[in-house]
């Protein structure tokens, strides 16, 4: 059930429907149990690893509380490696298989077992692993029911893809739950709208462009070609995860949790410090909170800042895939974060002038599509043939077609962009006039109807992940 | 209460806008007239603008194989009926119906409403008619919201249905396509479609087809082979291989069904009206295959030729045509062929229907 199809919206409805309708005391039960009936219609059979996870980590968290010193790291020790041990054997098991056999001079797959990723596992563990690191901190009471704690992680609107939401945000509005207000209400609508808006109509038609491009950079040489077609990855990559974030963000608000934000117009960065402030924010904290600080931050010394921010984004970029592309896609956003602290923290974390920042911010952007190539090439290899094409003098002939009007649309969510980030327009739109906010829905509902990919389903990006 | 006040208001206007702009005649007065929707559309724009000058007018409905080109029977001295098509090449007897719903709502703008078969013992096809999606594209611009229950339910598949109703009550869904392309030419778009609407009546009415034909196949029915000529494509090689030398499709009943539903629903529009239905068989094709169908006596023309709105024409009034000489392709009359066909077709139609009526 992808979030953009009709079965899913039924499932929403239903699921709405329901809870609402329930007696208090029973809307845990049933957001669980859709939150399992989500997760199965994806695949049935990793049911049982999700149930042992949160098993896992209740306990660990209970036993963690309660113990004394010693026995609260060690269980903190097993709950983290129980965590890191399946994502490790799902995610990583091959890859490792696979260099192994490379350094052993055996062919590639020699070792490789038959693995099918479970969905959202990445996810899901890092929001446990947070869970347990901040039960052993103290910052965060153990859970003591089992319902609660199971929902906290199988929470169907974040289940798959985030936003990576701490247990502490969750818990609040679990425990102390209010209906949302009207302005809530039409938030979490114009959410789910505008996530829908940014997947079918923008992010599914760069995809058709940027698969185009990378299913066969070869066939289209020169540099216009290659910066299109990465261009049109970074284009869909955003509005692909950023949409699905809106909408589980808007999905959430609706039954009453306040989620935090995972996107603020990334593409407005005029550097790449600014640019991690503002993508995959909720990746973004966890890594800082949970590996950058306790690796020791900037707090000892220059060199050891930048070890530990390289550290950071390789690991990073591991997390999103097993290969050796998405390292060196994190090493890459390491390393421009390294060399940005270099260059003065001011520079870098200062807004510029405003005659300077549109240089700013498209030198970023462009920066920052370099990177993508890594993370969309299928592999090594095609991503230095397409960086070299992208910058080859030879501009090649013009065999990739983005449609005039696709650019027009992406020229209109620039300027909806920056409005938004002077005006914050899309937040205040619940609180204004009834006849803007329905202006504005009906906008986005004319550009899913008119301009939406319909005729395949292609899935959000991050949910291979 | 507020949110609900002003989403249901919202999705009121945003249906309303949909529709002013889907609905209406302004989306498919610019719709591409190369797409099916642009091929329907303009035909049955033309034959609705056209003036009918007495009530001896005859339509002729059906798809690309009904080779009845109106110049040549318009030709005829003191014929006394005056020839129309909306034939439109890739349509079905679904599409008949609302094609014929539209173009004569009053059903009394015609002396006969010419419907072709292929064949009267409702043969049974590989590919399920009742769930052509093409047919949600022809005939987007004639679907109401009265439709929505009847014509979804008219397909079989359930996704079929939803897209089917979805079309109905949002037309921009079913017009995407035809909206990113006019998005892409808009100024191309915009004058092709004017000039489609001033001229479009030449280019079906004037149309002159090849002289090509299918002559010089050789086939041995008992051992199942078949031999053509270089000129014959290996695609026309496939289709008579298929056409002729392969069993008939098992009978399920299924397109019988379809064609009776259909048929019936025609016939409800004229029930009770001046207006004849004259069903005919079409020419089959170049070659005809030894073993005809099993005669069906409750065929769905067959039931329908008990209606007093309906004449079913004999079954074998065109068989003369079936010569390999005026076929351009194994289904479609050539030039020659629909000369002969439509002047044969107007003459029988004159027979049928008698002597015209007094203006």
């Amino acid at each position: 059930m992808l979030f953009n199809t009709v079965p899913f919206f039924i499932f929403l409805a239903i699921v709405l429907l329901l809870f609402y309708t329930l007696p208090r005391s029973l809307r845990k039960y049933l957001l669980l149990a859709a939150s399992y009936y989500f997760y199965m219609s994806w695949n049935w059979k990793f049911i049982p690893l999700l149930l042992t996870l949160t098993v896992i980590d209740y306990t660990a968290a209970i036993m963690i509380e309660s113990g004394r010193k010693i026995h609260r790291k060690l269980f903190l020790i097993m709950g983290l490696a129980g965590n890191l041990g399946f994502l490790g054997f799902f995610k990583y098991f091959n890859f490792l298989a696979d260099n192994f056999a490379l350094l052993l001079g055996r062919p590639p797959h020699s070792f490789a077992l038959q693995i099918i990723l479970p969905l959202g596992i990445s996810f899901h563990t890092f929001q446990s692993m947070s869970y347990i690191i901040d039960v052993y901190r103290g910052e965060q009471l153990a859970i003591r029911n089992p319902v609660d704690y199971a929902l906290f992680i199988a929470f169907f609107p974040q289940l798959v893809a985030g936003p990576i939401v701490r247990a502490r945000e969750f818990f609040k509005d679990f425990y102390a739950w209010r209906p949302p207000v009207s302005e809530e209400q039409l938030r979490g609508v114009l959410l789910v709208v505008l996530g829908l808006a940014k997947k079918m109509a923008f992010a599914d038609q760069f995809a058709q462009i940027a698969d185009a491009y990378f299913s066969h950079p070869a066939a289209h040489p020169g540099a216009l070609s290659a910066w299109k077609g990465a261009v049109s990855f970074a284009l869909q990559i955003f509005f692909d995860f950023s949409g699905y974030s809106d909408m589980a963000i808007g999905m959430a608000l609706l039954l009453g949790f306040h989620f935090p934000l995972n996107f603020r117009r990334p593409y407005l960065a005029f550097s790449v410090t600014d640019f991690w402030h503002r993508w995959h924010m909720t990746l973004s904290r966890w890594l800082r909170d949970y590996l950058y600080i306790p690796l020791g931050g900037n707090r000892h010394g220059t060199l050891m800042t930048y070890r530990n921010l390289m550290l950071t984004m390789l690991l990073g970029g591991l997390w999103h895939g097993a290969s050796w592309n998405f390292v060196i896609w994190g090493g890459y956003h390491g390393g421009l974060l390294a060399l940005e602290r270099m260059a003065g923290r001011k520079m870098f974390e200062q807004k510029p002038p405003a005659w300077l920042y549109p240089l700013r911010a498209a030198l970023t952007f462009a920066v920052v599509s370099l990177g993508w190539v890594f993370f969309r090439a299928a592999t090594f290899a095609d991503s230095r043939y397409v960086l070299s094409q992208m910058f080859r003098r030879a501009s090649g002939a013009p065999n990739l077609l983005i449609p005039p009007w696709l650019v027009w649309m992406a020229l209109l969510s620039l300027a909806a962009a920056f409005l938004e980030e002077h005006f914050e327009w899309a937040d205040r739109l619940p609180r204004g006039p009834a006849w803007a906010y329905a202006a504005a829905l009906i906008v986005l509902l004319f550009a899913v109807e008119m301009v939406g990919v319909t005729d395949k389903q292609i899935p959000f990006i991050y949910f291979q992940f | 209460m507020r949110t609900a006040v002003i989403l249901i208001l919202t999705l009121a206007g945003f249906i309303l806008v949909e529709n002013l702009i889907f609905n209406t005649g302004v989306y498919p007065a610019i719709v591409d007239p190369d797409s099916t929707t642009g091929a329907m559309e303009m035909r049955l724009s033309n034959e609705m603008r056209r003036k009918a000058g007495d009530r001896n007018q005859v339509l002729a409905i059906g798809d690309s194989r009904m080779g009845f080109f109106p110049r040549y029977p318009n030709q005829i001295p003191n014929l006394g009926y005056t020839s129309a098509t909306i034939a439109t090449p890739g349509t079905t007897p679904r599409c008949w119906y609302y094609m014929l719903r539209e173009a004569d709502p009053q059903a009394n703008r015609y002396a006969a409403i010419l419907i072709p078969f292929e064949d009267y013992d409702d043969l049974e096809t590989w590919e399920d008619h009742a769930d052509r999606v093409s047919d949600l594209h022809y005939l987007i611009p004639l679907l109401r919201w009265t439709d929505i229950v009847e014509f979804p339910r008219s397909y079989h598949s359930t996704e079929l249905k939803f897209k089917a109703a979805l079309g109905i009550a949002l037309k921009g869904t079913v017009y995407k396509t035809d909206f990113q392309d006019l998005l892409l030419h808009r100024k191309f778009r915009l004058e092709y479609a004017a000039q489609a609407r001033r001229e479009s009546h030449q280019w079906f009415y004037d149309f002159k087809d090849t002289d090509k034909n299918m002559a010089g196949v050789v086939i041995d029915w008992k051992a199942r082979k078949l031999a053509a000529p270089p000129n014959i494509s290996p695609g026309d090689v496939d289709t008579f291989k298929t056409q002729l030398l392969e069993p008939y499709p098992e009978h399920t009943g299924r397109r019988s069904a379809y064609l009776t539903y259909w048929l019936n629903r025609i016939c409800d529009l004229y029930r009770g009206s001046a207006t004849r239905l004259i069903i005919f068989r079409l020419p089959r094709g170049p070659y005809v295959r030894p073993d005809p169908p099993p005669f069906d006596p409750n065929s769905s023309v067959r039931k329908a030729a008990r209606r007093p709105e309906v004449i079913l024409d004999a079954e074998h009034d065109f068989d003369f045509l079936e010569k390999p000489e005026l076929f351009k392709d194994p289904h479609h009359l050539n030039g020659p062929g629909q000369e002969q066909f439509s002047r044969a077709l107007a003459l029988r139609v004159r027979q049928l229907l008698g002597p015209p009526k007094a203006p």
